[in-house]
């Protein structure tokens, strides 16, 4: 029974491809020819992806950007495992509270959050360096990461952990070989989801760089700002390919059914 | 997993990395709100009495929340056909939603580039108008309301397809099915059975959206410019050119005050909405 009028199937449709069309366009531009950006081009090359690899500037904020998003995604997600973990196991009552917690900055406008952050890293005198960064990352996706963890932990089984233990297994074998090949698939989401968030985040970090670390995206807000030169429909490009690649491969090993679930289930 | 077995103090250890985090943001807010209300070292209510002084300051904030209702309800609108696309396209609803997914977790900024191109002065949409022979000038789609409006939609509707999607696919098939068999036409089974029971999903995403449209920095500086200011974009200002940390942190908390009532006000429509049904 699964029947769709054709008036809302074309506007389905047609919204839904309107969706990656800035993307599209950012894309048509960076093969642009002239100096100043325009689409659709009016010639075609290669310059701006040319200037893009050989200015030393774009290809350091690539590399922060991708080592911020590995540490924040590894950091985040052994974070909310150990607490998920723990939860379930020795201290269900805590849950209920725990996760009010956990969840509270997801009702914290952006700004509000980048302004906090800032507050608490200039107390911290740490303004300007990786570690205010990821901290801030980690901040920004723990709830993230919390929820594909939880959800994949309290699937496991508690009589195979019973098993395990009775036939002799410690507590850390039975993570090992039983709870962790279970909770594969939650863990790699929030490995993966994470990682993208950290990678492509701006509202919060820009109030965190300084004049030794810049990440990707804040790099090309400041740029938009100063001058609009084609080179950043180059580097966005770049961009969103690292964020596609990454989306492809968690649909690879972990699906895409977590995103779609209701939080209840 | 759910025994609740006897917890040793080693055990314990496992939860402190996250007390750690979880402090560090309730920390923050705290530094927040006590900067708000320090000038020149004591005590004061400065800024929040050129807020409540200031008329300039007054459209600001009106601008923001009226900007952000229409960005959510525009959003939500746009959303809901797509989310009924990927709810019956079984086959291909994986594919489809990786092109939901991709714009939504690409870089706002990559996302508002994108507009810029295509809303700028020699952007497309101008030059496909004058290519038409509609316009002779170029439209100014940018650095305005517009601008702002058409960036913040496009960017929050892939979570409010998630957001409604998700509460589709909780929908039983058999409701569906009995609802045919008794009678009722396609457009009636939408009517009282599909849309009733997808307003939670479109609740979560009206609430999500307003948020994140009312917290929104990067949009409204790139696409509204400096004379059409959102709370975001003054804030950004305060802190990274004036360096001004106190007015930054009592706008913030103007910020978040209001929109604390406007989640309260949309969870009381919510509630209406819901209980109508019964």
């Amino acid at each position: 029974m699964r029947t769709m009028s054709p008036l809302s199937r074309t506007l389905g449709i047609v919204f839904l491809l309107a969706l990656p069309l800035p993307i599209f366009i950012v894309f048509g531009a960076s093969f642009n020819g002239s100096a100043y950006i325009q689409f659709p081009p009016e010639s075609y090359s290669l310059r701006w992806y040319i200037e893009a690899f050989t200015d030393p500037r774009w290809a350091r904020a690539v590399g922060t950007s991708l080592w911020i998003a590995a540490v924040t995604s590894v950091v985040v997600t052994t974070i909310s495992f150990l607490a998920a973990y723990f939860t379930l196991r020795y201290a269900p009552k805590i849950n209920t509270l725990l996760e009010l917690a956990i969840f509270s900055p997801l009702f914290f406008p952006h700004a509000c959050m980048g302004v906090a952050a800032v507050a608490l890293m200039a107390k911290l005198g740490i303004v300007g360096t990786p570690g205010a960064i990821i901290l801030a990352h980690i901040i920004v996706t723990v709830p993230f990461s919390y929820r594909p963890v939880h959800v994949a932990l309290r699937s496991v089984d508690p009589d195979l952990i019973r098993a395990a233990e009775v036939m002799g297994a410690s507590e850390l074998r039975a993570l090992k070989d039983i709870i962790l090949p279970i909770c594969r698939s939650g863990i790699l989401t929030s490995l993966l989801f994470t990682g993208i968030i950290s990678f492509d985040e701006v509202t919060v970090t820009m109030f965190l760089i300084g004049p030794e670390i810049t990440t990707l995206p804040v790099q090309i807000f400041t740029f938009i700002q100063d001058d609009a030169s084609p080179v950043l429909a180059a580097i966005s490009t770049i961009s969103v390919i690292i964020t596609f690649l990454a989306i492809v491969l968690l649909e690879r090993v972990a699906g895409l059914t977590f995103f779609v679930q209701r939080s209840g289930s | 997993m759910n025994s609740g077995e006897r917890v040793t103090f080693t055990k314990s250890l496992m939860l402190l990395p996250m007390l750690i985090i979880l402090a560090m943001f309730f920390i923050s807010v705290f530094t927040l709100f006590s900067s708000a209300f320090v000038d020149r070292g004591g005590f004061s209510l400065k800024y929040f009495q050129q807020i409540i002084d200031r008329p300039d300051y007054h459209v600001v904030f009106y601008r923001t929340v009226l900007s952000s209702i229409t960005v959510a309800i525009l959003a939500v609108l746009f959303s809901y056909p797509i989310a009924l696309l990927l709810w019956r396209a079984n086959k291909w609803r994986n594919l489809l939603l990786i092109v939901v997914l991709v714009p939504w977790l690409v870089s706002l900024v990559v996302r508002t580039y994108g507009w810029i191109v295509l809303l700028g002065p020699k952007g497309f949409i101008n030059a496909f108008l004058g290519w038409l022979g509609v316009v002779d000038e170029p439209v100014k789609l940018m650095f305005n309301d517009t601008g702002i409006i058409i960036g913040l939609t496009h960017v929050l509707v892939p979570f409010a397809v998630i957001s409604i999607l998700s509460s589709l696919l909780s929908i039983e098939e058999n409701l569906e099915e009995a609802s045919r068999v008794l009678g009722a036409s396609g457009f009636q089974t939408f009517r009282n059975i599909v849309l009733p029971l997808s307003l939670p999903g479109v609740f979560t995403a009206l609430m999500v959206l307003y948020l994140a449209s009312v917290g929104a920095i990067v949009t409204p500086l790139l696409l509204g410019g400096i004379t059409e200011k959102f709370v975001g974009s003054q804030i950004y200002q305060e802190v990274m050119a004036t360096y001004n940390m106190s007015k930054a942190a009592a706008w913030s908390i103007c910020l978040l005050s209001l929109s604390f009532v406007s989640l309260v006000i949309i969870k009381l429509i919510e509630r209406r909405a819901l209980r109508g049904q019964e």
